[in-house]
């Protein structure tokens, strides 16, 4: 008996291992299978982790599209030095743990020319560090908490319009800015505990604090919350006028969906990510529930931004679906950025990629987001573009200039609105 | 008083929800002292199929627990025979293992067939709520209790007034005992591992509409459901049932008074005060093994 179940344990163990690091890190380099298509040179090969499983897996699965289509694009244009680009795509399982594993196995084992960063601050906060220690380059496509760019590094670049405690500012200012009868007088926060989440709720209560709208209701729940029937009801029991919701996907539907079940209406609703999910975030909440929330998005499916219909139209060939994620364009302008200073200085050696990322501080970049320019620390110096869900489509409303409609529907109005 | 009163109706609601998730991981320990890590890799296999059938043909999720229940309960027999059955008799830690690789393999499978987005089940009821004065009961937790209540109560029946039953029972309280007086107890332990799976298949569903939910969702609710077990008492269906209901209240209670961020914290703190105040838990027993000096 004894001797039977050691055995037994020794083989369950090995099992168990051996899954948990196929599952943790299965490579999926299949982004450069058009890398071997008669170019002489060898392929260019640029490494990145993505959460493809757990938490973060739909954004994690967009940004690869984004990738993907950036990869394709710079392949049949003849490639980045003339060399033909080649993904090495990992999954971190959006583990802060694994992400770690997966740049040093990147840099040290793939031995990858570049590096593309990860989805959200909570693992790029980790990743980008090893980057860092390697002194290689290090465009992440998401990841805009400000603490991660008050470290001192040299290497890493934000390929958005701001930071995290900036992504609402322009919302923010046209709220306070409301004629005094619209304006909101009270304000609710619950919030995800999460890098990204909780500065943007943070951005945009101090705005909202300074144009006199009292905060009524400021909660924090972890990541693995799933039962979001008591928050709403405690939310409701404060009856704010505007309700803040710091969520990512799958909260972010959680959330919502308890809102209705409590039966309460805010007069405004802003929130953060979940709702730039297109298709995704309309099937979770149910289409006629979407009506006048607002979020901040970085990018337009119909911006007239270089290279942005081409993108586009790429995406929808590749992927066969009409909308195209925000993560997914995030991820495209990070191979943009990263691609303009390569090529402007026309190397991806090692020893020089500090001066890729000097090259960087220096000059702006145009992509599909718009052009980006970035500070000292890395960090962008742009504004977000304003959503907002209107009769079941994303539109921008804000700013002016970028909106893709003439109206904004003043308030929150589920169920087809009144 | 209404706060209260809403507090211990969200928590109650979502509490009975819980007791049948629970009732297979428990029911499967008492009798194979099997730690099924599985088990919410199971629910949200359930989830899956129930958004399928449910976009296929729209049939009310909760009534696809008649489909399946089945499927489910044929999945574990099957699962049973291919690997839990190797492991009777090994060590506990030895099922843990397995069970873990069983749910690592069933989520990568899950992310193949369905993908690694979030999936969510809207019947037209999903949003709705039932309102008594002030408090608000929605309407999706209401049916999923109803539903938790019948089953369970079947489970309850099957296990007290059928041969199968007391055979399960016999097997769990002395294996030897009941293999004398004719007990086939590997066979009964398949069935009890068919039937825990086949329990967590009705709890999918009923998941499927209370959340949205990805491959990678059991994780969220296998500590949730270990913590029930333990404070109920490992092996006792109505202990994980009382287990359940206090950590459902229990939960609502700390997101109403205290605050989210101490929500999810809860189970971890049950699991805590019963193994410094009551290791064998609310309804549990104490197996030989508690008892043996160290």
């Amino acid at each position: 008996m004894g001797l039977r179940s050691t055995r037994w344990s020794v083989i369950a163990i090995v099992s168990a291992l051996a899954l948990t690091v196929g599952a943790c890190g299965g490579d999926d380099d299949d982004g450069g299978s058009a890398a071997q298509d008669g170019e002489n040179a060898a392929p260019l090969k640029i490494g990145a982790s993505l959460p493809l499983t757990g938490e973060f897996s739909e954004p994690g699965k967009a940004a690869q599209q984004g990738y993907e289509v950036w990869a394709a694009m710079v392949n049949e244009a003849g490639g980045l030095l003339g060399r033909q680009v080649e993904l090495v795509i990992k999954d971190d399982a959006s583990n802060q743990n694994t992400v770690v594993s997966d740049y040093n196995a990147l840099i040290s084992g793939d031995k990858v020319d570049l590096l593309l960063g990860t989805f959200s601050s909570l693992l790029n906060l980790p990743a980008s560090a090893v980057a860092e220690r390697n002194k290689m380059i290090y465009i992440e496509p998401a990841g805009g908490n400000p603490d991660i760019f008050n470290r001192g590094f040299k290497t890493i670049f934000f390929a958005q319009q701001a930071t995290a405690d900036h992504q609402g500012d322009v919302w923010a200012n046209w709220i306070v800015e409301l004629p005094e009868d619209q304006r909101p007088k009270t304000a609710a926060y619950p919030t995800l505990d999460d890098p990204f989440t909780t500065p943007t709720s943070e951005g945009i209560e101090a705005i909202l604090k300074e144009g006199g709208i009292e905060t009524v209701y400021r909660e924090t729940y972890t990541a693995d919350t799933t039962n979001f029937d008591s928050i709403a009801n405690a939310v409701k029991s404060k009856d704010p006028d505007l309700v803040v919701a710091g969520t990512q996907f799958e909260d972010g539907i959680g959330f919502m969906r308890a809102l209705q079940k409590v039966k309460f209406t805010p007069d405004w609703l802003y929130q953060t990510n979940a709702p730039s999910f297109g298709d995704q975030y309309a099937e979770g909440i149910g289409v006629e529930n979407t009506e006048g929330v607002f979020y901040a998005v970085s990018h337009s499916q119909e911006a007239s931004t270089p290279g942005n219909e081409e993108f586009v139209a790429k995406y929808q060939e590749m992927f066969g679906e009409e909308t195209v994620p925000e993560d997914a364009a995030d991820a495209f302008a990070a191979g943009e950025v990263l691609q303009a200073t390569v090529e402007a200085n026309k190397t991806v050696e090692r020893a020089d990629q500090l001066k890729l990322a000097d090259w960087l501080r220096e000059n702006e970049v145009e992509t599909i987001l718009g052009p980006l320019s970035w500070d000292e620390t890395g960090a962008p110096q742009g504004e977000y573009l304003i959503g907002q869900w209107q009769s079941g489509t994303p539109e921008i409303v804000l700013p002016e200039e970028a909106a893709t409609t003439d109206s904004i529907v003043m308030g929150y109005k589920p169920g087809g609105g009144n | 008083m209404t706060q209260f009163v809403q507090t211990l109706i969200l928590g109650l609601l979502i509490g009975g929800v819980y007791a049948l998730l629970a009732s297979g991981l428990t029911l499967i320990f008492g009798v194979m002292r099997v730690i099924n890590i599985a088990h919410g890799s199971f629910l949200i296999l359930a989830a899956f199929l129930t958004y399928s059938i449910w976009t296929a043909i729209d049939l009310d999720p909760l009534l696809t627990i008649l489909l399946t229940t089945p499927v489910m309960f044929a999945f574990g027999w099957l699962l049973y025979l291919v690997a839990v059955r190797r492991i009777r008799g090994a060590h506990m830690s030895s099922s843990v293992l397995l069970t873990f690789a069983i749910a690592l393999v069933l989520e990568g499978v899950m992310g193949l067939v369905w993908g690694n987005t979030s999936h969510s089940v809207r019947p037209q009821y999903f949003n709705e709520s039932f309102t008594i004065g002030d408090v608000f009961l929605p309407k999706a937790q209401v049916y999923g209790f109803a539903v938790a209540a019948i089953v369970l109560g079947s489970l309850y029946l099957i296990l007290t007034r059928t041969w199968l039953g007391r055979a399960i029972r016999a097997s769990a309280v002395n294996p030897q005992g009941a293999a004398l007086v004719g007990v086939s107890v590997s066979g009964v332990a398949a069935l009890t591992f068919a039937v825990g799976v086949a329990a967590a298949g009705a709890g999918g569903s009923i998941v499927s509409v209370l959340y949205p939910f990805l491959p990678g969702s059991h994780y969220q609710w296998i500590a949730r459901l270990l913590s029930i077990v333990v404070l109920g008492g490992l092996g006792s269906i109505q202990g994980a049932t009382i287990g359940a209901l206090i950590l459902g209240v229990a939960e609502a209670a700390t997101v109403t008074y205290i605050s989210p961020s101490w929500a999810t914290a809860v189970p971890y703190v049950v699991i805590f005060v019963v193994l410094l105040v009551r290791p064998q838990g609310l309804m549990g027993s104490r197996l030989r093994e508690d008892v043996a000096p160290a």
